[in-house]
């Protein structure tokens, strides 16, 4: 009962622009965690991770009658937003790293000290750990469906959406993204004899 | 095979741990109170008359101001010219006055400079007289001849200055000047300024009509 009778984004956002500030409370108390978590996932930095949520609710706040509700979620939009202003953020800040297709990086190497089969091994918090710089140093193409789709749980649909690209597109991206992710994950050793020609193929996909 | 199956499940278990792991970040509760204060001074401004009511304001009295400074300056134009044609009407009344003037004329062939001087101390009676309409009318509308010598009479007098005293003579007194008699009129007044210098001797003449 109390579910039903809690109001939906595009009603909150229309209070919210009407002047009500509950309306934005409950709106951002509601969707600043999946804006925020991209923006960390994104950029691995909490600063920028803090900025971005700020700047796109104040952009909803100002600019919120450009949200169209027939083109897609009121969440799918926060994260467009979130995700022209991670972008520029990275350009600006160029926090990360630019790393390469090759996978051969420090994560890489790090596992390589450990065992032929590292993620087994690994507690579960290096684990996470580990997957987490991984995904950091992936492209931002790739990087972004992997936070979108594996860590944010969004659908292709949404995730389309979100990049403004076809579904087909997420797929093949996704794809690639994990195959950079196992490469990067695995000892060097074995990524030379699994991978080469599968990587080789995939990227036609891409 | 096998083993790479077991990395895709290996890394889905692993990005699922992530997830998992990062499912309870949120942002930190600042945010919020930065955005409802954005969101309260927004909504004080929202309302765009209220917002842009300084600009309209400050437009506005721009505005008023451009115009009355425009109607200022028009209205200074146009009465310049209106003061520059009073004194042109206005100048030929002062010239009329010859009562004042005239003194040059009978001095001014030894000394010029001390023409001038001579002919300033008449104007100043005239200029206060101008200050009454009724001695100014009077002195406009009179014809004067120019001053004519009397007896003593030399520029040394004249630099020490003198006095215009108006006095009435008998009309036979033209007649010692050589000036033609209205024989019609011969029984009447004529009015005469003569110039009297300081020492208390009367050195001009001229008639008035």
């Amino acid at each position: 009962m109390n579910l039903k009778s809690e109001p939906g984004d595009n009603e909150l956002l229309r209070s919210m622009l009407a002047g009500d500030e509950e309306a934005l409370a409950l709106l951002y108390r509601r969707r600043q965690g999946s804006v925020y978590r991209f923006a960390l996932q994104m950029s691995g930095s909490k600063p920028i991770a803090e900025d971005v949520t700020q700047e796109v609710f104040l952009f909803l706040m100002r600019d919120g009658r450009v949200f169209d509700p027939e083109r897609g979620s009121l969440n799918a939009f926060l994260l467009g937003v979130a995700r022209n202003h991670v972008m520029r953020r990275m350009r600006v800040d160029q926090v990360l790293t630019p790393i390469g297709d090759d996978g051969d990086d420090d994560a890489g190497l790090m596992l390589a000290d450990t065992d032929l089969c590292p993620l087994e091994d690994l507690t579960r918090a290096e684990t996470i750990e580990t997957v987490r710089k991984a995904v950091l140093s992936l492209p931002p193409k790739y990087r972004e469906v992997v936070v979108l789709c594996e860590l944010q749980d969004t659908s292709y649909e949404e995730a389309a959406e979100i990049l403004g690209c076809a579904i087909g597109t997420v797929r093949s991206r996704l794809h690639r993204a994990r195959a950079l992710l196992l490469a990067k994950l695995r000892p060097a050793e074995q990524v030379e004899e699994e991978t080469s020609a599968t990587l080789k193929s995939e990227r036609c996909f891409a | 095979m096998n083993s790479r199956k077991l990395d895709d499940e290996t890394l889905t278990s692993s990005l699922q741990l992530l997830a998992e792991e990062m499912a309870s970040l949120n942002a930190p509760p600042e945010i919020e109170q930065k955005l409802r204060q954005a969101f309260r001074a927004q909504k004080v401004v929202v309302p765009i008359w209220r917002r842009r009511a300084p600009y309209w304001l400050a437009a506005g009295i721009a505005a008023v101001l451009l115009i009355a400074i425009s109607v200022v300056a028009l209205r200074s134009r146009t009465e310049k010219p209106n003061q520059t044609t009073a004194g042109q009407v206005e100048q030929p009344r002062i010239k009329e006055q010859p009562v004042h003037e005239e003194p040059k004329v009978v001095v001014d062939q030894t000394a010029p400079k001390e023409h001038q001087q001579i002919a300033q101390k008449p104007r100043r009676p005239a200029s206060r007289r101008a200050q009454n309409n009724e001695v100014a009318n009077h002195v406009n509308r009179e014809i004067a001849t120019d001053f004519m010598p009397l007896g003593y009479f030399n520029a040394a007098t004249l630099q020490d200055g003198g006095q215009i005293i108006r006095v009435e003579l008998p009309r036979s007194t033209l007649m010692n000047f050589g000036l033609p008699v209205n024989m019609d009129r011969y029984h009447e007044k004529v009015k005469a300024d003569v110039f009297i210098g300081v020492d208390g001797l009367a050195h001009a003449i001229r008639f008035v009509r």
